[in-house]
């Protein structure tokens, strides 16, 4: 199950890429395609939608935040930075501590979702 | 990866053909009417999120009878008086501007579960396929002898829900003389937001210390300890405020004599004091409750956990300060911003005919101010259990702070403005 979250992550990321590309304007486009809601994509981005609750929608601050960012950050960087704080090679105030309650499986899934395009 | 391939495994996923027939029944049907009750950190996140996560496949009317979005975090700051109210403040335009949801400016009267529609204040009716309830908690004043009455006159506030009270509370702090008692008096628990009674006893010292040096804080905890970063809170009582904060344990508020300022205990002598911050035992909020839905010992709703739905009545969720939590799951904010992104996802598939994620996990982070911009931290991560069907928290994830720090000051406010425009913007 968790293998096959993972490989569907590529289909879904690019169709959260074009939502990103027309912002705020997104959801009145799609809204007027007659479109099937996959799964996939809402299993993926309602994960990933853990990290908004201090990272932003979408991993996107608001202006001038002081959080740090994640949404300049490749799947890459964010899959090594979290694995780092999961496995306590990286320090941190919160994060080590949130990164040890996700599986590496979900780590990645939220990396393919947030990460830079 | 293509199109089709895509498609085949999701219909996989679903069993075979019957689920390729599901998916296109979803895409020629009209759009699902979902209601939801209270634009807090758990109604108004439901209603967006089902908004994305359907690609606006669903139709979202949001009932709230405030116009403007509050934050009950950070609130203790405008007690305290270094904040105004007006900087928690955010005006519910997004969710309708950026997102189509359809906010109406009003309360619910009635929920009829059977026909599937809400009464709202002005006798309309609004019909759903689902409907999700989240507000928050109401108080059961009634608990303490003379509270109903000195709520009424002003003279014990709570402030438990930010707004007007919050910038009432303050200005009885304000108006407090210098060597005066400001008593906050905390329920058993579970109530709302565990931290908060002790950051607002820091937020009130602070004010003191700076403006009323002689005057005191007196907690009255019911609990026989503080109920949340307890060494922390106390570390900043005696290295911060020394002599400030009189921190009383096991103590439980039994009456309220509103003309005299007298607080009585179950077993110990009664108190004077200049405010009264009394906070009673707290429920489901009133609308969840009088619906029948509180279906835990009559105070809390009892929901399944895969997609928030009440246990007592069909298509209906509840999300937020008002259900029985899972084990070591606050009533927070953030914890119902987190719910309502699983709620959201499981009404988007429950609606398109799909199952609903097999394993949502939760976060919580809860950022506490101990002076004006020192802050101390506790975090949780609970994942679903499949077999014992509850979120249960993750072990050896989560944590406090070591200690109060500047940096996470800085993060604390940025959370906040992330997690509110996550929520409303």
């Amino acid at each position: 199950m968790h293998n096959t979250l993972f490989q569907r992550t590529r289909t879904q990321s690019r169709r959260l890429a074009i939502g990103l590309l027309f912002g705020a304007g997104f959801a009145t486009l799609t809204g007027a395609v007659a479109e099937t809601v996959d799964p996939q994509y809402v299993y993926n981005s309602s994960l990933a939608a853990t990290c908004a609750s201090c990272h932003g929608t979408n991993g996107v601050s608001v202006a001038g935040n002081r959080v740090p960012l994640i949404n300049t950050l490749t799947h890459d960087q964010i899959t090594e930075r979290m694995r780092a704080y999961k496995d306590g090679e990286r320090t941190g105030t919160i994060m080590p501590q949130i990164a040890k309650g996700y599986t590496y499986e979900q780590i990645d899934i939220i990396a393919q979702v947030l990460g830079k395009k | 990866m293509n199109r089709r391939l895509f498609l085949g495994q999701s219909a996989a996923l679903l069993g075979a053909s019957a689920g390729m027939n599901k998916l296109a029944l979803a895409s020629t049907k009209t759009k699902a009417k979902v209601v939801v009750v209270g634009a807090g950190y758990g109604g108004a996140t439901t209603a967006k999120y089902m908004r994305m996560l359907s690609n606006n496949g669903i139709e979202v009317t949001l009932v709230e009878p405030n116009s403007d979005f509050i934050s009950c975090p950070l609130s203790n700051l405008v007690v305290g008086g270094s904040e105004k109210i007006a900087a928690l403040t955010t005006p519910y335009d997004g969710l309708t501007n950026k997102y189509g949801i359809k906010m109406v400016k009003d309360r619910v009267t009635k929920i009829d579960a059977q026909k599937k529609t809400v009464t709202i204040g002005d006798g309309s009716t609004l019909s759903y396929d689902k409907l999700v309830l989240a507000p928050g908690i109401d108080m059961n004043f009634d608990a303490i002898e003379g509270l109903a009455q000195a709520s009424r006159d002003g003279v014990a506030l709570q402030a438990w829900k930010a707004g007007p009270e919050t910038v009432a509370l303050h200005q009885q702090l304000a108006d407090m003389p210098d060597g005066g008692v400001f008593a906050i008096a905390i329920p058993l628990a579970p109530y709302r937001c565990p931290p908060g009674p002790y950051e607002r006893a820091c937020q009130v010292a602070n004010y003191m210390q700076q403006n009323k040096p002689k005057s005191k804080v007196i907690v009255l905890d019911a609990n026989p300890d503080v109920s949340s970063k307890g060494k922390l809170f106390k570390a900043a009582w005696s290295d911060i405020y020394p002599g400030m904060v009189d921190y009383r344990p096991a103590h439980r508020v039994v009456g309220v004599d509103g003309k005299n300022k007298t607080i009585t205990f179950e077993f110990e002598e009664a108190l004077k004091a200049d405010v009264l911050n009394i906070l009673p035992p707290m429920h489901a909020g009133n609308l969840v409750k009088d619906a029948g839905l509180a279906n835990m010992n009559n105070r809390w709703a009892e929901v399944s956990f895969l997609d928030f739905a009440s246990t007592q009545a069909k298509d209906i969720h509840i999300v937020g300060d008002s259900i029985q939590t899972a084990p070591r799951m606050p009533k927070s904010g953030h914890m119902a911003n987190q719910q309502a992104k699983v709620t959201a996802a499981a009404i988007v598939a429950e609606i398109n005919d799909f199952p609903v994620n097999p394993n949502p996990v939760v976060t919580n982070t809860c950022y506490s101010f101990v002076d004006r911009s020192q802050v101390v931290h506790v975090a949780s991560v609970h994942q679903y259990d499949s077999e014992k069907a509850t979120f249960l928290p993750v072990k050896g994830a989560g944590g406090l702070s070591p200690e109060a720090n500047q940096l996470e000051g800085i993060y604390a406010w940025g959370w906040a403005k992330n997690i509110w425009a996550d929520t409303v913007a």
